[in-house]
């Protein structure tokens, strides 16, 4: 293997860590939801530092091979694409972390019931498999693999929609649990960018893969 | 522990002063890279280190090199062992007008080694050190000169190696070369650094990056900078090395 090989090997696999602990903390931050479970939350806050300290090295890493290495064709496009994958992972850890926050800041009384009105959980779920095939894809380099994460992101979506009436009704209904009821809307709105951050990641790994780039375009000729 | 080390080093030519208080320290199994502009100092420099500008008339040094933790320019030290120890490989492939097989047991044969067995092996070994042997196993007892730019410089550095020095000097080893061979030299520097201590000499800013941990920057017979080569590509300190690395200086 090349030195470059070996250095691109490397930035790959520190990717995944970061990328795994990401995951994890959507993970976490799901159990923690469901079972309104704080410690856990907690736990989940405290690692975003965790994964900052990974994007600064990411980025601190794809700079020291563009200058000591000056890659060219899918050597390029494999840091550029890390490049950006590293700053949607930051991003979805922030939004890992927002959630957790929501569970610590909610009281006791809270209505499980809009867990279940809302099909958050599954969205939850939802959200955190796209973000497993796209680290899944990451891996393989595998661009069969990302192509599946476009339609999957339209549940996404959909829950999101109906999300505003549900939400719009408990809460006519609920006049007590309006705070509630409205960070659980915040949360549903989280996990929709999460879909969004997967989908970017999706697109920069075929981007580098196959050199196409898939950015403004629908949903039906990204999935092609 | 310094492999090398270089103290206040001043070097003249006659009258002329070609080094000004160079200090430098390198680490063992690292490849260093001596960059600047044409005239600045650093063949001169490099050849400190085996002591090739003896060779040069009316020539002084002051300061201390010291490798392995030993002055090499005190009194007494024996030149032959030390160039032993520090091999060097330059700009043009140089092979000696002898086999393939005898440029690489040259080294050997005037270090006084006679064991045929040993070497043949010594031989075979240098040359799948630098991944020559596929090309030339079959033609070991044809004339050095038969082979390509590429293959001779890789010779030349299997020559180096069959003496098992554990410096390497290069100087500008692939300016000869064209952009394959090039390559296979600078693999093949990443691959001896587990072996080898290496300072190169280059024109080629990014062979200077793709190979060495350190970069020390010359201007006019003067260290300017000298740090991770990691630093130097990404945010050198002074802005001449900067203005250097980036072109915007001759
Ligand atoms: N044998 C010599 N006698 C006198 N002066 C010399 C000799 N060799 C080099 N010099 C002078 O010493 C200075 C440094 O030369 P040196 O060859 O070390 O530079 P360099 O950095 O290797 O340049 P280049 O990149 O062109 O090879 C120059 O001014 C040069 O003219
Ligand atoms: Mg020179």
């Amino acid at each position: 293997m090349s030195h470059l090989e070996v250095e691109l090997q490397q930035l790959k696999a520190e990717t995944i860590k970061m990328w795994t602990l990401v995951n994890m903390q959507l993970r976490k931050g799901k159990e923690a939801l469901i079972n309104l479970d704080k410690d856990l939350a907690r736990e989940v806050m405290l690692s975003e530092r965790r994964v900052n300290a990974y994007e600064l090295k990411l980025d601190r890493d794809c700079e020291n091979i563009f200058a000591l290495f000056n890659p060219v064709a899918v050597d390029l496009r494999c840091v550029l694409a890390i490049l950006k994958i590293n700053s949607n992972l930051e991003r979805t850890g922030d939004i890992a972390e927002g959630i957790a926050k929501f569970v610590t800041n909610v009281d006791n009384t809270f209505d499980k019931s809009l867990l279940e009105i809302t099909r958050v959980v599954e969205m939850y779920e939802q959200a955190i498999s796209m973000m497993d095939e796209v680290l899944e894809a990451f891996d393989k380099e595998d661009t069969a693999i990302a192509r599946k994460v476009f339609l999957q992101d339209e549940i996404l979506d959909e829950i999101n929609i109906k999300a505003n009436k549900i939400i719009a009704n408990y809460i006519r209904n609920n006049t007590d649990n309006v705070e509630a009821a409205l960070y659980l809307l915040s949360i549903i709105r989280k996990l929709e960018r999460v879909g969004d951050q997967s989908k970017n990641m999706a697109e920069e790994i075929i981007f580098y893969i196959e050199a196409k780039v898939l950015k403004h375009r629908s949903v039906k000729e990204q999935s092609k | 522990m310094f492999k090398i080390e270089s103290k206040n080093v001043d070097f003249f030519y006659g009258s002329s002063q070609a080094l000004k208080n160079i200090n430098i320290a390198i680490k063992p199994n690292t490849v260093t890279a001596l960059i600047g502009p044409s005239g600045c100092g650093k063949s001169t420099y490099l050849r400190l280190f085996n002591r090739m500008n003896d060779l040069i008339d009316n020539t002084k040094i002051t300061g201390q090199i010291l490798i392995d933790g030993e002055d090499i320019y005190a009194k007494g030290v024996n030149v032959d062992s030390l160039r032993k120890k520090v091999g060097m490989v330059f700009q043009k492939p140089n092979p000696f007008p002898k086999t393939i097989f005898e440029n690489v047991a040259y080294g050997l044969r005037v270090n006084g080694i006679s064991d045929k067995k040993f070497i043949e092996e010594r031989v075979e070994t240098s040359i799948k050190q630098v991944a020559l042997w596929e090309e030339v196993k079959d033609k070991l007892k044809k004339s050095a000169f038969e082979l390509s730019g590429g293959q001779q410089q890789r010779l030349c550095i299997a020559r180096a190696l069959a003496i098992q020095p554990s410096v390497i000097l290069m100087d500008e080893p692939t300016s000869a070369l064209d952009p394959i061979s090039t390559s296979k030299v600078e693999e093949l520097i990443y691959e001896l650094k587990s072996k080898y201590t290496i300072v190169i000499v280059t024109h080629n800013m990014q062979q200077a990056g793709r190979v060495s941990d350190t970069t020390a920057f010359f201007y006019m017979g003067e260290l300017i900078e000298y740090d991770n080569t990691k630093n130097i590509f990404t945010h050198p300190k002074i802005e001449r090395t900067q203005n250097y690395i980036t072109g915007r200086f001759g």
